[in-house]
């Protein structure tokens, strides 16, 4: 019986370990911008979701469609409606993998490699970025920007609006994640 | 005895040894999705339950956004067929039943005022309107709000040159004769993303009517909107108001013309800021105090007419111009 204790104890010992290599960012931050010389439009979302396992470097940012808010409200009305289609796509998502060699459990600042998939408006695409990781105290910082061309998303724009919309879209993401608590 | 406890600790040991390797084994990307926090906020929103602010005739649940001012130009021509129109008439385009200019403002994402300027299609013309509209309930995605609720208040003032006839319904002896109040109450469900219906029990009063003609009256309307792509639907709206058989039957009698109720049916294309209604009805008046009770014009006689709206939203929000 005391072995099975022994046993017991050693195995939570690794449960614990094994859940330190989680982080989760509640409040990320995910932000576009599309600029023409007719309008800036911005969106922000500020609920948007990740978990990065520092052990395999798989990293994954969800964030929901309707959640993005704009200076105005209409175009927010428009952007869930006619381009986004958040009735039919609710949700957007990276799932990826840092493919550098770090050890995010050490304090320090790291530029590295992600490379993923990003799923927006049903479609698919890989993608590839540099981001910036700040580790301290166990909280680890990140930062990236990745540049979106809408039509490979089969995001359309109409015509009349053409001049408006941006062909490609900077995506801004900032996350502050802090170990999973189990 | 003893093989019993042994054979547990066995399977206990196996348990124990199945979770250590999980907790070993790094989070595959199924597996980090899960501790992923729920990003969906609770009881969210139906948004865009209708595009615009009215159907054809009636109003549906929407109201605009905080500082934005909605420009609206409403225009009713003469009758298509019929006695008093076809191609001589040119299908009615010689004339305009009703011309109304609106401009609504909103104070708050909820509320919005609204001031028009329309024609008037009987002999109560020249009309003045302010208006209220009120955002009660919303309707959320997860049913725990079913339907939205809106209500909608107006006044509108007859500027029409006051007549000699005592038994004429612009015999105005005062301003406050001048006056006609609506209430309505919107009740809206956004079924999917491409189908929406409205009910709007509603009430007229008018301080001064023609001569047994009803000073109040109950109405109810009903409003339905698909999408046929994504910037264009169908639009369809009925008004049914409530009368009295025998003073409907002494002025039917009096004036030689049948009430009718309003339909309404058109084809509404949106532009990104831009709202276009093109439709057909056989009501010849805008405004509500006067399609509700006084439409005396029939589908059935040839006598709907083409209708356009034209909207424009203008956004005045500069606070959240600062980018962040």
């Amino acid at each position: 019986m005391k072995r099975m204790i022994l046993l017991f104890g050693l195995c939570l010992s690794f449960m614990a370990a094994g859940a330190q290599n989680i982080f989760v960012s509640k409040a990320t931050s995910i932000t576009f911008f599309s600029s023409t010389p007719v309008e800036d439009i911005e969106g922000k979302s500020t609920t948007a979701s990740s978990v990065v396992d520092i052990k395999s470097r798989n990293i994954v940012f969800k964030v929901s469609n309707t959640s993005f808010q704009f200076k105005k409200k209409l175009m927010q009305e428009h952007f869930n409606e006619n381009y986004i289609e958040s009735d039919k796509y609710p949700f957007s998502i990276f799932r990826g993998k840092i493919t550098d060699d770090v050890d995010l459990s050490k304090d320090g600042s790291y530029t590295v490699n992600v490379e993923g998939t990003l799923d927006i408006h049903g479609v698919t695409k890989a993608y590839q970025s540099k981001a910036n990781i700040v580790v301290a105290k166990g909280v680890i910082t990140a930062r990236t920007t990745i540049r979106v061309k809408i039509e490979d998303h089969q995001i359309k724009v109409p015509s009349i609006v053409f001049k408006n919309i941006a062909e490609f879209v900077d995506v801004r993401i900032s996350a502050t994640y802090q170990p999973k608590k189990s | 005895m003893t093989t019993k406890p042994f054979y547990f600790n066995v399977v206990k040991c196996l348990i124990l040894l199945l979770l250590v390797s999980r907790s070993l084994t790094s989070y595959g990307q199924t597996e980090l999705e899960k501790d992923l926090e729920n990003t969906a906020p609770a009881h969210e929103k139906v948004s865009a339950t209708f595009k615009s602010t009215k159907l054809i005739n009636g109003h549906t649940n929407e109201t605009i956004y905080k500082h934005e001012l909605d420009f609206k130009v409403d225009h009713r021509f003469g009758d298509i067929a019929g006695s008093n129109g076809g191609l001589r008439q040119f299908f009615g385009l010689d004339n305009s039943t009703d011309v109304r200019i609106g401009f609504d403002y909103g104070i708050s994402d909820r509320l919005n005022v609204g001031f028009a300027r329309a024609k008037g299609a009987t002999t109560v013309q020249q009309l003045y309107e302010f208006n209220v509209k009120y955002r009660l309930l919303e309707q959320t995605t997860d049913d725990y709000v079913p339907v939205a609720v809106t209500l909608f208040g107006s006044n509108t003032i007859a500027a029409v040159k006051a007549s000699d006839d005592p038994a004429s319904a612009t015999a105005y002896r005062n301003l406050t004769d001048r006056m006609n109040y609506v209430t309505q109450i919107i009740f809206a469900r956004k079924f999917n993303s491409s189908f929406s219906v409205s009910l709007t029990p509603g009430y007229v009063h008018r301080n001064f009517t023609a001569f047994r003609d009803q000073n109040n009256m109950f109405s109810v309307g009903a409003g339905a909107r698909a999408k046929i792509t994504k910037r264009m639907a169908l639009v369809v709206d009925y008004f049914m108001p409530f009368r009295n058989k025998d003073d409907e039957a002494y002025l039917e009698q009096l004036n030689g013309v049948k009430f009718y109720n309003t339909l309404g049916v058109g084809l509404e294309m949106e532009t990104g800021g831009h709202i276009f209604h093109l439709n057909f009805t056989n009501a010849t008046a805008i405004q509500e105090m006067q399609f509700i009770p006084q439409t005396t014009s029939s589908w059935l006689k040839g006598q709907y007419r083409w209708g356009f709206s034209i909207a424009r939203r203008f956004s005045f929000d500069k606070k959240k111009d600062k980018r962040s």
